[in-house]
């Protein structure tokens, strides 16, 4: 039996205006809603039903993981966050708005695909450069954005390296440069860390959650990790397949920096069985429906 | 032991091949010697050397009248398929449309549609550069036709979640991507306009001033002069192999910072 049944936040945004309900600056900014899903079906045109009845709602400042066995539609709900595809039935909100206000200033997004994604054939200052490019940002200031991001990461002498020069870790930061040189609000993240070996991925984690802290970002992060999950999380959501959906919301409420300490302690432990319990009574529905 | 030379990679990638050369070629001559083969069958290596000598002033003549076609044919099938594959990604309907047509034009023999070529283009060098781009063309547009289209998907969704216009995406990311493809059509398409020439002019027969190698051949063979045919013939050989390294070396140097097709690899 698990006694984690956490009890979901309610949605606010259902039923609102988009264009009169912009929250006022002097509002209480934590807790504030930065993406907000209703009711979200996702049917592909197969048929597959990809997302059924997905509510779920991220806060500002929030470090929330998306957690379930493959196909369980959690890269289709991140990239339904971008707004990368069209909802079946349902809605998503940004800042309690439509889509058109991602962009503005204040509510900036950014995305972080599975395998680096880098240009090949771009030096590494042009890869992080290139939503700059795309904005039509230019200037001097620019320019110290891109060294900034880069010694964030850590790469700042590998500004004139090719993708290719580099190793799988360090192509993922500069993945990661390349979505801080936006600065942005909201960052999604797609199993930016799958590929890569146990220890890379210990130390990318600890950068991210430094990182996270420092520029106040909002993260949704996709994983099938239940350690890394865990590790990173404000909360867990936990979610099954066939049809996709969401079935338990783990918070995690050590507290942050968590470090080396955390890894090993029985909080931790704790947390990890709670969260594989959720995920295998997931795996279980999923294959019961499907058979 | 090992020499120092032969563990040089270039020196053995051009050693080797130039070693194998040499030795077919004495083997050919003393086969021709003791078999006392007459010339107007099978020239050995050292007629034909002295048909390279003696005729070179017509030899030249001719490989320039060749390569001029080839060339031209070379540079307008680039240019053309290169637009033509711009135009197939822009939409689905137009590729749909049009690409059977371009198959169309490269599975139909050349030999067959040079003579109504001929008829209709009345200039001689025009007429032999049409039946090149007919059939060197074709790598081109369906190579960087591809190559347009081989884009990472997940660079395509970033750049549609900043709202960037087609001609962003065109120039940051389909033509780069397609460049590896363009140049595997090039390397294809420049042999194909050498044979396009060669086999437009077999069919034309023109002579004259306007003669070319291919002419030159069918000449030296109504004339029994068989040295000056092997001349002529080397000289197409070679053309084509010059034009290949060309465009590998184009290639190397332009892909070499990213794409594996450059890469060295150390074991």
């Amino acid at each position: 039996m698990t006694q984690v049944k956490a009890i979901r936040p309610e949605v606010v945004a259902a039923g609102q205006d988009p264009d009169t309900t912009g929250p006022s600056p002097g509002n209480s900014r934590a807790g504030r809603p930065i993406v907000d899903v209703h009711g979200v079906d996702k049917v592909y045109n197969n048929g597959t039903v990809a997302l059924k009845d997905v509510e779920l709602t991220v806060k500002e400042g929030e470090f929330v993981s998306l957690l379930g066995p493959s196909g369980c539609g959690k890269s289709t709900l991140l990239r339904l966050m971008a707004g990368l595809g069209d909802v079946t039935r349902g809605e998503v909100k940004w800042w309690e708005q439509g889509y058109d206000v991602v962009g503005q200033k204040g509510r900036k997004l950014a995305f972080v695909f599975q395998n680096a994604t880098l240009m090949p054939w771009a030096r590494v200052r042009k890869n992080v450069r290139l939503p700059l490019d795309l904005n039509k940002e230019k200037g001097p200031e620019t320019e110290q954005r891109i060294d900034q991001a880069l010694e964030m990461v850590g790469l700042n002498k590998f500004g004139d390296a090719y993708p290719r020069e580099l190793s799988g870790g360090m192509q993922m930061r500069v993945s990661i440069a390349r979505a801080m040189v936006t600065e942005p609000n909201l960052l999604l993240m797609d199993e930016p860390f799958g590929a890569l070996d146990e220890m890379t991925r210990n130390k990318l984690n600890d950068d991210l959650l430094r990182l996270w802290k420092a520029n106040g970002w909002t993260v949704v992060f996709v994983t099938h990790s239940v350690y890394e999950a865990v590790y990173l999380s404000n909360r867990v959501v936990v979610m099954a397949a066939r049809p996709g959906r969401v079935i338990e919301e783990v918070p995690i409420e050590a507290p942050y920096p968590r470090g080396q300490d955390f890894r090993v302690s029985t909080e931790f432990a704790g947390y990890c069985r709670r969260v594989s319990e959720a995920l295998e009574v997931a795996s279980r529905q999923g294959e019961e429906a499907s058979s | 032991m090992k020499s120092p030379l032969l563990e040089n990679e270039r020196f053995v990638q051009i050693a080797a091949p130039v070693f194998v050369g040499v030795v077919f070629l004495l083997l050919w001559e003393a086969v021709v010697r003791a078999t006392d083969t007459p010339v107007y069958i099978l020239p050995g290596p050292v007629e034909i050397g002295k048909a390279f000598v003696e005729d070179w002033g017509v030899l030249f003549h001719s490989l320039l009248m060749t390569l001029k076609v080839t060339l031209m044919a070379f540079i307008i099938s680039v240019v053309l398929g290169t637009a033509a594959s711009l135009l197939f990604v822009q939409s689905r309907w137009i590729e749909v449309s049009l690409f059977p047509y371009a198959v169309l034009m490269q599975v139909t023999p050349i030999v067959a549609i040079a003579p109504l070529i001929i008829i209709w283009v009345d200039d001689t060098t025009w007429a032999l550069t049409v039946c090149a781009v007919i059939i060197a063309i074709f790598p081109i547009i369906s190579n960087t036709t591809l190559g347009l289209r081989s884009v990472d998907p997940n660079l395509l969704s970033m750049f549609r979640m900043y709202r960037t216009g087609r001609m962003q995406q065109l120039i940051r990311l389909r033509i780069p991507s397609a460049l590896p493809y363009f140049f595997g059509g090039m390397r294809i398409s420049t042999g194909l306009a050498l044979i396009g020439a060669v086999v437009a002019e077999f069919v034309a027969g023109t002579g004259g001033t306007q003669a070319g190698l291919a002419y030159l051949i069918l000449q030296s063979g109504y004339n029994l002069n068989i040295p000056r045919m092997f001349a002529a013939l080397g000289l197409i050989t070679l053309t084509g192999i010059t034009l290949f390294a060309m465009m590998v070396w184009l290639s190397d140097r332009v892909l070499r910072n990213w794409h594996e097709s450059a890469l060295k690899v150390e074991h």
